[in-house]
């Protein structure tokens, strides 16, 4: 085995700017946005350092070429595994990406009475469990974009008052700022005055999306959901869980529709699992909701709630994600059909902490609940 | 034509780099050493990403010391706008002015005029930091980013690519030294690309058990080297407890200066858990942390 070193054999600029490239080009195989002006950065950050140092080298491209937490594990890997010539494991970066994958797949569980819903294995053994959902055949092209669902949605669970004011011609408070500046071109005369209402601060959606099996005939309306939140509310975060956690926030984030659920499904390799509720709202607690404000953070469930997990943790963590967010919704696509009753334990556990219970199976019924959904207090 | 001066920064050389921060308090590993030499190098912003309390606001306040220069803050809040971070009129100052010059009979174009000068302009953060003279640039902290709006993020990256800010009635400003701008975030939401792709991105997480002890000496001198070997170890194995809020080193140093001020020579359950307050923040957690196994965390053996 072979390994690098810019010192010896490879000591000319251009074998430097070759496994520059390279190691570029291998992070963005592994899911780093590398575009041309990050790799000029790099090559521009290159003559500050010592090149001769590893350390440094890996480094100095790793601070121009990550850009969160979990991009600098996905890049340390990919580096040392260019650096001593290992082929990368297919996926094993994709383990890295979430700071939410702690624990080991959780064997074992099975969700109870909706056998007729999964098409899929009912055994989560790590290799059942660690494949590609094609998630291109579920999405459906022909779908509206539900700007305009997500929009209600938020202005229906936006209502705190911000501190900061905006224009309102018929506001108590008066604008001087914009009084004086209309006044100029009457003399300095205050004739018109400016007033202003109080604004209402941005709602944060934290979006947590059950994609275990049970779920899989509602595919279309959770992506077209996931979608729609993401452009429209851009500080809304979205995350996906069966039995493990991924945070699809960034991967999100793309214009092409066909590249993005290819991201996701290289990504979430737990698609059309099992289900740990339990472990999700964990992971949510500790690594979504603990920070920034709680009384501007909205968490919408979208699950049916079949899981034969931890009923006592479910407790636990929606009593905790309680405190830590203004208010809890829980969109139940089960709920839509008329046989339809609360028996899963877990649902039923979870049903004094949600403040909002939606039934609702695809766009259309969503749009009509929340239109008659009171402003949530 | 690039109107910028040339600052000869004191981070040219990496071995010296540790040592520099050290001077002023504040240990330094690697990955922070060359971020800062990088940074100033090619003069670039850095956004530094991290548990609250690891030490990403005082890493900029400690390179104002070494330039000896200023340091100026503008702590983002959801809601903040230009005319809090950049620049305000004195409205109240303007409109008593206009009455004067009214009952003086001035010519309005004579008030308008005297009223959109700089003596009646506020300049906030931004601003300062734009029109702060040479040689040395001042160091300008943008604290947690991430609780700003989206629209102010995107002010600011117009800001940064050029360092000019203009007042429509006193014209273009342009910065004589390109300001150290350091961001910091929580990561309460992600942070638009093109502001990240413009900074050097460094994640801060908690310090080693090594590294912490070097902290708390050099932050509380007067404290015993066995204590302050136990207290990192203590503070070591709880961050690897699932609780909460994690202390960070903030907490690690508070509780070094409380267990100073109790005249604590050796910590025990006793002590964890009289003090539990000043490393864990939630009631939750403080009532985990009583039911551990207090021996096994202080772990007698390992100290």
């Amino acid at each position: 085995m072979t390994t690098k070193n810019f010192d010896g054999r490879d000591n000319e600029n251009h074998a430097v700017a070759s496994h520059t490239l390279n190691i570029c080009s291998a992070a963005r195989n592994a899911g780093l946005v590398i575009t041309p002006a990050r790799s000029i950065d790099v090559f521009k950050t290159l003559s500050c350092i010592d090149i001769s140092n590893k350390d440094e080298y890996q480094l100095a491209l790793r601070l121009n070429l990550a850009s969160t937490k979990e991009e600098e594990i996905i890049f340390d890997r990919v580096f040392n595994s260019y650096w001593n010539n290992t082929p990368e494991g297919e996926g094993d970066y994709i383990l890295a990406n979430s700071e939410m994958i702690k624990g080991s797949l959780d064997a074992g569980l099975s969700n109870e009475g909706h056998r007729d819903m999964i098409s899929e294995s009912d055994s989560f053994s790590e290799a059942a469990v660690a494949r590609k959902a094609n998630l291109r055949m579920r999405w459906d092209p022909l779908a509206p974009p539900l700007h305009k669902l997500i929009r209600e949605l938020s202005k229906r669970l936006a209502t705190r008052p911000s501190r900061r004011r905006q224009n309102g011609p018929h506001g108590a408070k008066i604008d001087i700022r914009k009084s004086v500046r209309k006044s100029v071109p009457f003399g300095m005369e205050l004739i018109n005055l400016s007033r202003t209402i109080p604004k209402v601060r941005k709602t944060r959606i934290v979006l947590l999306c059950d994609v275990s099996g049970s779920m899989d005939v509602f595919n279309p309306f959770l992506l077209q959901l996931m979608f729609g939140v993401q452009k429209t509310l851009k500080n809304s975060r979205t995350i996906v869980f069966s039995t493990q956690t991924n945070d699809i926030t960034a991967l999100l984030r793309g214009h092409d529709v066909v590249n993005v659920l290819a991201k996701v499904s290289k990504t979430v390799r737990h698609w059309s699992g099992g289900t740990n509720i339990a472990k999700a709202l964990t992971d949510v607690n500790r690594n979504v909701l603990a920070e920034g404000s709680s009384r501007s953070t909205v968490l919408i469930v979208v699950s049916d709630g079949y899981d034969t997990g931890d009923i006592a943790g479910v407790k636990r963590e929606l009593e905790l994600a309680k405190r830590r967010t203004r208010s809890i919704v829980w969109i139940n696509p089960m709920y839509g059909s008329s046989s339809f009753e609360i028996r899963a334990k877990t649902m039923k556990a979870a049903m004094p902490y949600i403040d909002e219970f939606l039934p609702a199976f695809n766009a259309q019924s969503l749009l009509k609940l929340v239109a008659g959904l009171k402003r949530l207090s | 034509m690039d109107t910028q001066q040339h600052f000869h920064h004191p981070f040219q050389h990496m071995p010296d780099i540790p040592e520099l921060f050290k001077a002023h308090g504040y240990i330094a590993d690697r990955a922070i050493s060359l971020t800062t030499k990088i940074a100033f190098d090619l003069g670039k912003p850095i956004l530094l990403e991290g548990e609250a309390g690891v030490g990403k606001t005082q890493l900029a306040k400690t390179l104002a010391a070494i330039l000896d220069t200023r340091l100026i803050r503008l702590q983002c809040y959801e809601g903040l706008d230009t005319s809090s971070a950049l620049y305000e009129w004195n409205y109240a100052k303007q409109i008593l002015a206009i009455r004067l010059a009214e009952s003086s009979k001035s010519k309005q174009t004579e008030i308008e005029s005297s009223i959109f000068t700089e003596d009646y302009l506020f300049t906030r953060p931004l601003l300062q930091a734009v029109r702060h003279g040479g040689p040395t640039p001042p160091v300008l902290l943008i604290d947690e980013i991430d609780r700003a709006d989206e629209e102010f993020e995107a002010y600011l990256l117009e800001l940064l690519s050029d360092f000019q800010v203009t007042i429509p009635e006193l014209g273009t400003f342009e910065a004589q030294v390109r300001p150290i701008v350091i961001l910091t975030s929580n990561r309460t939401r992600e942070l638009n690309d093109a502001l990240k792709r413009r900074c050097l991105y460094l994640w801060v997480d908690y310090p080693s058990m090594e590294k912490e002890q070097e902290i708390i000496a050099q932050h509380v001198p007067e404290i015993d080297a066995d204590l302050t070997r136990s207290i990192s170890k203590i503070v070591h194995n709880l961050r690897s407890i699932d609780f909460f809020k994690k202390p960070g080193v903030a907490e690690s140093l508070d509780w070094a200066q409380a267990l100073l001020s109790l005249k604590v020579d050796s910590i025990n359950s006793e002590i964890l858990f009289d003090t539990a307050g000043v490393l864990l923040k939630y009631k939750d957690d403080i009532e985990r942390l009583k039911a551990l196994d207090m021996e096994s965390l202080i772990d007698y053996k390992k100290l």
